[in-house]
């Protein structure tokens, strides 16, 4: 469970003060398909870059699970986020130098897995998302869809609790995108794997069990819907 | 896997890995080879002039270096007890006069020495160093003279020699004695001016009741500083001085300090352009990789490791840069080591005047190689030093956002 109580957040660019995050109030449970949606400048970015301990607020509090992230040195941030994190980027941010399967893999060597362990799971991850005959492929030998699907399996592989991904479609085009949110669904209904997203994209919002509308750093509104299985 | 990453990053851009490496070949070349020439010429120089006759380390009865003159002399006996001595191995006592030399009427001043033949000829190989003739016997009244000695005087075997000098305590030396052997003393100074006999023979010339000037402490290994130690710690420094071929051949030390300190100043040089073009590879390395570092440690890469991939990225290139290096560097050692660069012409004359002999090999003293490849690796590991804050400053928000 993430917990989210009273985040604020000033970026003090030089003169200008930017109030990105005027207090958040929010919780998320386990299995949730949660979609952050708002205008461009809402406070996004922000809250989904505080929730995974890659920025801190000026006041308020993260809890994941029992830990209340603001207490970890920023060592033990990082290895946090290792273990209990996993990020999907919008520019998919895969290593260049490593194939498909090596980027997979990747933060399974840092948790220290054996190789039995992680054969498995990068090969079983790969399947999943359906890059099974990609797998010695480099990042730039992929479009983009298929870049954006072994990051999917990149944030997988190390068992986080759960999966933030800011605009992961912003640089697909619509086939892959459905495509993605196909794979995102199905190991969110059939392996409970948590996402919290934010999008612009109609479609996407579309398929989201719980959208949340953000305005000018404020939560505007909070809706659960009913799963319409397409 | 961190190292597979260094290695795999060499490769993204392969022109400037390619330039720092040949920059570090270069390097590791060049100052390989500079020193183990340089080292290569102070052995042959200390080979020559101290190794081959005049001895690392000598006792003299106090003053005697200063004045040269007999009546400093000492009885050898008392020192003896110094070839007990850990890392000594001999005491070579020998006279040390100078006489006018004459055959008919050329007449010349001359370095009249007298030396243990059996001695000497187990130590220093004085016999090896015969041009013609033989060598001493044990009764022998000969005369062995420096080839250049020789040639001056224009003299041949069997000539005899006529002598007039100084002898111990104001009194007359004179005496007659024939030519048995040429020898090459290896420095064209000593072989103008040298002519050895007997020690007994020399004795008796000078009129030295059983004393010597001079003893040669003959030592194990190039160590002297060791053996000059113990040797000071052994005699009575009362009456007696101990010398190291640097106090007695000041000159010597100059002339290899001067030059080392040249080479020195030429290796500051080269190392500082290398320092700026591995400084600059680094600053490079990242400011181009930073954007990865971000997702890595964003991802939940630990610092350290990023730095580790990091520095490894660059101590792969300068590995390569000094194995290369090395590898280049050795047959070319190798050749000058067996076939040593010999100084002609005016080169030739200049080094003579300083009564060295002008052959030059290559030193093969791995401490060189391994003196300038660990300097290159500080050098990376320094360089580095901007890697590391770096990284560690790194925000992955903001080098993301690139
Ligand atoms: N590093 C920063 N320095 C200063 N201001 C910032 C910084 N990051 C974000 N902001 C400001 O904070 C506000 C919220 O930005 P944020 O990126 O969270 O919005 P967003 O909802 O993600 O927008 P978008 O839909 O364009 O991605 C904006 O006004 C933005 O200009
Ligand atoms: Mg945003």
């Amino acid at each position: 469970m993430i917990q989210v109580t009273d985040i604020q957040k000033t970026y003090n660019d030089g003169k200008v003060q930017v109030q990105a995050l005027r207090g958040i109030d929010l919780v998320i449970k386990e299995g949730e398909f949660t979609a952050i949606v708002g205008p461009s400048g809402s406070g996004k970015t922000t809250l989904l870059n505080i929730i995974g301990g890659l920025d801190s607020p000026n006041y308020g509090k993260v809890k994941i699970g029992n830990t209340d992230i603001a207490q970890l040195t920023e060592n033990e941030l990082i290895d946090f986020r290792l273990n209990h994190i996993g990020f999907v980027f919008q520019s998919y941010n895969l290593i260049p130098v490593l194939t498909a399967k090596e980027n997979v893999e990747f933060l399974m060597l840092l948790q220290k897995k054996d190789d039995k362990e992680r054969n498995e799971r990068t090969t079983k991850l790969l399947v999943s998302v359906g890059l099974e005959d990609q797998i010695n492929k480099k990042p730039n030998e992929m479009s983009g869809g298929q870049q954006q699907r072994v990051a999917v399996a990149r944030a997988l592989a190390s068992k986080p609790d759960f999966v933030l991904a800011d605009e992961p479609t912003a640089n697909l085009d619509s086939t892959a995108t459905a495509n993605l949110l196909d794979i995102m669904l199905r190991l969110n209904q059939e392996e409970n794997i948590t996402f919290i997203f934010s999008t612009h994209d109609q479609r996407v919002i579309d398929r989201a069990r719980r959208v949340i509308t953000m305005e000018d750093g404020k939560i505007l509104s909070d809706s659960m819907k009913q799963m319409t299985d397409k | 896997m961190l190292l597979k990453l260094a290695w795999r990053n060499i490769f993204r851009n392969k022109r400037r890995s390619i330039i720092t490496t040949s920059s570090v070949i270069f390097a590791v070349l060049f100052a390989v080879f500079m020193r183990s020439l340089q080292q290569g010429a102070y052995g042959n120089m200390l080979k020559n002039i101290v190794g081959s006759y005049m001895g690392y380390i000598q006792i003299h009865s106090k003053g005697f270096w200063a004045e040269k003159t007999l009546d400093n002399s000492f009885n050898v006996s008392d020192i003896m007890h110094l070839t007990e001595q850990e890392g000594i191995t001999h005491v070579s006592p020998r006279v040390e006069g100078f006489a006018l030399a004459s055959v008919g009427d050329i007449s010349k001043p001359v370095a009249l020495l007298g030396l243990d033949a059996n001695l000497e000829k187990e130590y220093i190989h004085l016999d090896k160093k015969l041009v013609s003739g033989k060598y001493f016997s044990d009764d022998n009244q000969g005369l062995l003279i420096g080839k250049g000695l020789q040639e001056i005087m224009q003299l041949s075997l069997g000539d005899s020699l006529v002598f007039l000098g100084q002898g111990y305590q104001g009194s007359v030396a004179s005496g007659s004695y024939p030519i048995i052997g040429v020898v090459d003393l290896k420095t064209p100074e000593l072989n103008k001016r040298t002519v050895l006999m007997n020690l007994d023979l020399a004795q008796s010339f000078y009129g030295l009741p059983n004393l010597v000037t001079t003893a040669v402490v003959g030592i194990n290994h190039e160590n002297w500083q060791a053996a000059q130690a113990t040797t000071i710690g052994a005699v009575d420094t009362t009456l007696l001085e101990v010398m190291n071929w640097q106090e007695m051949l000041p000159e010597l030390k100059q002339l290899i300090s001067v030059d080392k300190a040249g080479g020195t100043f030429v290796l500051i040089i080269l190392y500082s352009i290398i320092t700026f073009s591995l400084f600059g590879t680094v600053l490079m390395l990242t400011e181009e990789r930073s954007f990865e570092y971000g997702v890595l440690i964003a991802v939940g890469m630990a610092k350290t490791k990023v730095i580790q991939v990091a520095v490894l990225e660059t101590l792969i290139l300068a590995a390569v840069g000094v194995i290369a290096g090395l590898v280049v560097a050795f047959p070319f050692v190798l050749y000058f080591y067996i076939n040593p660069i010999n100084l002609s012409g005016q080169m030739q004359e200049v080094v003579e005047r300083f009564g060295f002999e002008a052959l030059i090999p290559t030193s093969l003293n791995p401490s060189i190689a391994l003196t300038h490849s660990g300097i290159i690796f500080c050098i990376v590991l320094i360089v580095n030093i901007y890697t590391v804050v770096k990284i560690k400053r790194l925000n992955p928000i903001t080098s993301m956002r690139k």
